[in-house]
């Protein structure tokens, strides 16, 4: 059973969730283009690219070291307010007391909340306002009640995944108040946001990458 | 429809046109990397740097405004998207090294850019350096709250004051107060009536009707919010001029700059003939149109529509939009 994630399980997270991405691209286009411009799902592929390339194998074994340099390299994508945010929540997700070389739930869900801490800092958008926020705020949330009342850390990441899909459906009937697509308003609803839509991509790949790492196809 | 543009690989597109400018203007820009437009020729030492950041596909804007009298550095991004902070704090470390006057940092309303320009403001303050940031936010289809309002054609009014004030040795402290006057006293309202294709996906960026227009239509072609049959070039101008000239409280005998900036595809007879009625209705009003400009300065590839800008200008705020200027699409002698 894997209690603890080191640079081999982020590694394998990380290409999982970097899989559930690429196979969901065109979606993210597509719902992009409701109310953006249409790259969405371009620009999550050159993240993702940079996602997996920062865990390669000769990386540092020391995560807070990983993190920095995945965010860091996430924000040179150049892909706007998408990129931004993700880039800062990697690199956010460093600024922890936690293990360097190890995270356990409570240092995953505590990297986590670091992570959502420095992107709130970049956006003001809260749940509601039809934004990644939405997926990744119920995601971080599940975590906290996982490691808090002790479940295993694969049942936590499950528990995110699930919070965070639940998130970005949620989205279908809110009208957008942030970004780009607030100037849409009404025009918005109906439709799933796309950078929410990928933060559950995200975290359902953590979810099925750790699954990998103990034998266990989980729910892939 | 089938996209029609003359392209090569949609994921050079960025390195493409920013090689092409540099090796148009050589003896104006040069290319630092893949993503920097710097001037050929820097500035003294003594005098402040300008330098911007924004979204690629809307040329000339932004990086057609680097040279001497205007900017010094701009951060180019991808295809309507901001560029990262990593690239913004490369740009400020190099102006920074570059000037012993510090470095504006001119930042247009729109939620990548701002973002990226506050991660790199954190950088830079960490690292000791003299950095000072203005915003642009002058669409007024933004609504009344400062922050909604996203920032449009009015970078350029800002680019050319604070380059000049710079240029003539202004500290910082001036040329961020020059460059907040401009910005405090201007407005822009879009209007678009036909879409564009993203060069990269080859999508269409908004559906809009055979015969309508949208009034307050974003720089990437994010929809507006008034959307209407198709008017007159007369009673187009005259639905834009009012709201902007009653936002700004502009008074009779007061005087102003107007900038009309064509989207991409409307052409220059349209906003010639567009340009006519707004002199024309500002004669009426009694009010003084002192400096104008017509023409492209950011574009949204072939969509339709255009930008109209008012400023409010002072003697020095003439002074200095007057002031040389030699960019590769800016040039006043």
């Amino acid at each position: 059973m894997t209690e603890t994630i080191r640079q081999p399980e982020l590694a394998r997270m990380f290409a999982a969730a970097a899989a559930c991405v690429r196979s969901e691209h065109a979606r993210l286009s597509e719902l992009d283009s409701i109310a953006g411009d249409g790259d969405h799902g371009a620009t999550m592929l050159r993240v993702v690219d940079r996602l997996e390339s920062a865990v390669a194998p000769g990386s540092s074994g020391d995560l807070k070291v990983l993190l920095k340099d995945a965010g860091w390299s996430i924000l040179g994508v150049d892909g706007g307010a998408s990129s931004c945010l993700l880039g800062t929540f990697f690199a956010g997700m460093a600024d922890t007391e936690s293990d360097a070389s190890a995270l356990d739930c409570r240092g995953f869900t505590a990297a986590c909340e670091a992570g959502l801490q420095a992107a709130s800092r970049q956006s003001k958008a809260q749940p509601g306002d039809k934004t990644m926020m939405d997926a990744l705020v119920p995601a971080v949330a599940a975590l906290r009640a996982a490691a808090d009342s002790g479940t295993l850390l694969i049942d936590a990441l499950r528990s995110a995944a699930d919070a965070a899909r639940a998130g970005a459906e949620s989205t279908r009937n809110l009208i957008a108040r942030h970004g780009r697509a607030k100037h849409l308003g009404e025009k918005t609803r109906g439709h799933q946001d796309p950078g929410a839509t990928s933060v559950a991509l995200l975290f359902e790949g953590f979810y099925r990458g750790l699954a990998e790492t103990k034998g266990d196809a989980g729910y892939a | 429809m089938k996209m029609k543009k003359f392209i090569n690989q949609p994921q050079n597109l960025v390195p493409e046109l920013l090689e092409g400018l540099a090796l148009a203007f050589p003896d104006k820009v040069r290319l630092v990397g893949n993503k920097l437009v710097v001037r050929v020729v820097p500035k003294d030492r003594r005098k402040v740097r300008v330098v911007t950041l924004g979204g690629s596909g809307h040329e000339p804007g932004l990086s057609g405004f680097v040279g001497e009298g205007m900017l010094d550095i701009s951060v180019a991004g991808e295809i309507f998207a901001a560029p990262g902070a990593p690239r913004c704090i490369e740009a400020i470390r190099m102006a920074a090294s570059e000037s012993d006057a510090g470095v504006l940092f001119v930042v247009l309303n729109h939620a990548g850019d701002v973002m990226s320009a506050n991660i790199t403001m954190d950088m830079a303050k960490r690292e000791g350096r003299n950095v000072k940031m203005i915003l642009t936010h002058e669409d007024i289809s933004g609504g009344p709250n400062p922050e909604d309002r996203r920032g449009l054609v009015g970078f350029l009014p800002v680019y050319k004051v604070a380059g000049a004030a710079a240029e003539q040795g202004c500290s910082l402290d001036a040329c961020l107060a020059i460059a907040e006057r401009m910005q405090q006293n201007m407005r822009t309202l879009a209007v678009a009536v036909r879409t564009a294709t993203h060069p990269a996906t080859g999508q269409p960026i908004f559906e809009l009707g055979d015969d309508e227009m949208e009034i307050g239509m974003g720089q990437h072609g994010e929809a507006g919010t008034g959307r209407m049959q198709l008017k007159s070039a007369d009673e187009t101008a005259d639905i834009m001029l009012d709201p902007l000239l009653e936002d700004l409280r502009v008074k009779p005998g007061e005087e102003l700059l107007v900038i009309l900036n064509g989207a991409g595809a409307t052409t220059l007879m349209e906003l010639l003939i567009i340009f006519r009625r707004v002199a024309h209705v500002l004669r009426d009003k009694g009010i003084k149109l002192v400096r104008s400009r017509v023409g492209e300065f950011i574009t949204t590839q072939e969509q339709a529509g255009f930008q109209m800008m008012i400023a409010r200008m002072d003697p020095e705020l003439i002074r200095l939009w007057d002031a040389p200027c030699d960019a590769p699409y800016f040039v006043v002698r």
